[in-house]
């Protein structure tokens, strides 16, 4: 699976693997990420959300254009992380919490589009 | 001599301080009277006005407790009635469960149709289509054989059934004084909401005590409320046999660049500034304290309502055996109106989903514990009032432990 990210964001390409459309996939790949691979994703994101809010807004709710989905994938993505990487001392999973694979809920495998 | 603790919350509400036997929650006997005497006797809540909007939206939440499953269809009138997912004919369930725990679909004729031999319903159960209706005997009636309705009614666009065919009461009498308490909270109007469940080990009351306590906050939630680790809590009622509780803190937490950003976006969180502005019903948060944090209600005996500045949640245990419970939690925000709101809503809403994975994460230690034979029985203190409340309202409607299993043996 290619993303591409709008030529504004290219800086971006790099984390991709981070565009990821559902709160069950974002969760599964933060909690099999390495402490590192979070927080340079972390920093990276944190510094361009001005912009990526910015452009996300240049759209009506809910109608963000294919061309763009990315980067909300994205901006969902490093709300999934910033937990782990602000209070959690970089643990990839929620510490001293119930199993995180048997948490289910109908909204966490939809697009966040 | 020692010195009898203050317990004074205890004490105003003339409750006892001895400690629960841990047989209550771990007792075949006990758990099937809790079915049969409460959760097949008292109102229960299934859904939201908003999950089934339009004439023909229904929903079929299972009641494995029960061994049924409940429709809830809306009619053409407006009116959503409840029946049981089962089949006049030879008993299939009329709506396949393809959604398991809970299953949504819509009819725009607003009937439903049984896939084993076609049978069709209309939203109010009558059975409107039976095929080749001329090979069934002439006392077979069509009239005699709609769908089993279940008591249904809706307070404040939560929808309640009950599974008594004949409710003792009606869901006002049932809620009583719990009505007037939320009188003119917008629930509705807070309706963007993200669902969460599991199937947990546990006994039901195990995952309700976990969540009726602010005790635990300091310690548990250490990870994803650490601002929040003095509180305190007031504004205690008793309303018949549901309670509320109120949960007061002078902390949120700490500045960070994530949190921060998303909660200067939208203010969603408990556990962050606070939108005090947002107009509370007069008898929450009464006395209009900045440090109100949320309001807890238990609408016994499986739901836990809270509202907060501008949101609310819900937990549900719904009982599957004695020692296994679904839980069910829903954080409601108002509907964002910008794509950064979005974002700044998932941020709060996922800060609660991990604090509530902390929640839930004692659950099954604590049921084996239980089950283990070692332990005989689990110490309250004081502000533990909401968990004694529910045992001693359990104790007066199944009756004691002693009584329970006394009777059987």
């Amino acid at each position: 699976m290619s993303v591409t990210l709008p030529a504004e964001f290219s800086d971006l390409q790099p984390l991709v693997k981070w565009a990821i459309p559902t709160e069950y996939e974002r969760m599964k790949v933060r909690r099999f990420a390495t402490s590192e691979e979070l927080k340079a994703f972390y920093d990276v994101m944190l510094a361009r959300m001005p912009a990526v809010l910015e452009t996300l807004d240049s759209f009506p709710l809910n109608e963000i254009p294919a061309s763009h989905s990315s980067l909300m994938h994205m901006a969902m993505s490093l709300a999934e992380v910033a937990p782990h990487v602000e209070l959690y001392k970089l643990d990839p999973n929620v510490p001293y919490a119930f199993q995180e694979d048997r948490l289910m809920g109908p909204e966490m495998g939809i697009a966040d589009d | 001599m020692n010195a009898e603790p203050d317990m004074k919350f205890h004490r105003r509400f003339d409750l006892p301080f001895d400690p629960i036997p841990a047989a209550a929650y771990t007792s075949q006997e006990y758990y099937n009277r809790e079915i049969e005497t409460i959760f097949k006797k008292d109102w229960l809540w299934l859904a939201r006005d908003e999950e089934i909007p339009n004439a023909g939206d229904y929903k079929v939440k299972r009641l494995g407790f029960a061994n049924t499953a409940i429709i809830l269809i809306r009619g053409k009138d407006g009116k959503v009635r409840g029946f049981h997912n089962i089949c006049r004919h030879r008993g299939n369930k009329v709506i396949t469960e393809t959604g398991g725990e809970e299953t949504f679909g819509s009819n725009r004729a607003a009937v439903v149709m049984c896939r084993f031999h076609g049978w069709v319903y209309n939203a109010e159960g009558k059975l409107v289509e039976v095929p080749e209706r001329e090979k069934f005997p002439n006392c077979f009636s069509k009239d005699d054989n709609g769908l089993i309705p279940v008591p249904t009614d809706v307070w404040e666009g939560f929808i309640f059934i009950n599974l008594n065919p004949t409710p003792e009461k009606t869901l006002t009498e049932f809620l009583g004084p719990v009505i007037e308490h939320y009188e003119g909270f917008p629930f509705g109007e807070l309706s963007e909401v993200r669902t969460y469940y599991a199937e947990i080990k546990s006994n039901w009351k195990v995952g309700m005590d976990a969540f009726m306590e602010g005790y635990h906050v300091p310690t548990i939630h250490a990870g994803s409320f650490p601002g929040l680790t003095n509180y305190w809590q007031g504004d205690i009622t008793i309303q018949g046999d549901h309670r509320s509780i109120a949960f007061y803190t002078d902390g949120v937490n700490p500045e960070t660049p994530v949190g921060t950003l998303a909660n200067s976006i939208f203010r969603s969180s408990i556990a962050l500034e606070r939108d005090t502005s947002f107009e509370l019903p007069k008898l929450v948060n009464p006395d209009r304290s900045p440090f109100w944090g949320f309001e807890q209600m238990t609408v016994f005996p499986q739901t836990l309502i809270h509202v907060g500045h501008g949101l609310w949640f819900t937990h549900v245990f719904w009982p599957v055996t004695q020692d296994t419970c679904l839980w069910e939690g829903k954080y409601f925000l108002p509907k964002p109106k910008t794509n950064s709101q979005r974002w700044a809503q998932h941020y709060a809403t996922l800060l609660q989903r991990n604090a509530w994975l902390e929640d839930t994460a004692t659950m099954e230690d604590t049921q084996t514990a239980l089950k283990s034979g070692v332990l005989d029985k689990v110490n309250l203190q004081d502000e533990e009032i909401m968990l004694r409340h529910q045992y001693e309202v359990i104790k007066r409607r199944v009756g004691s432990l002693e009584d329970v299993t006394g009777e059987i043996a």
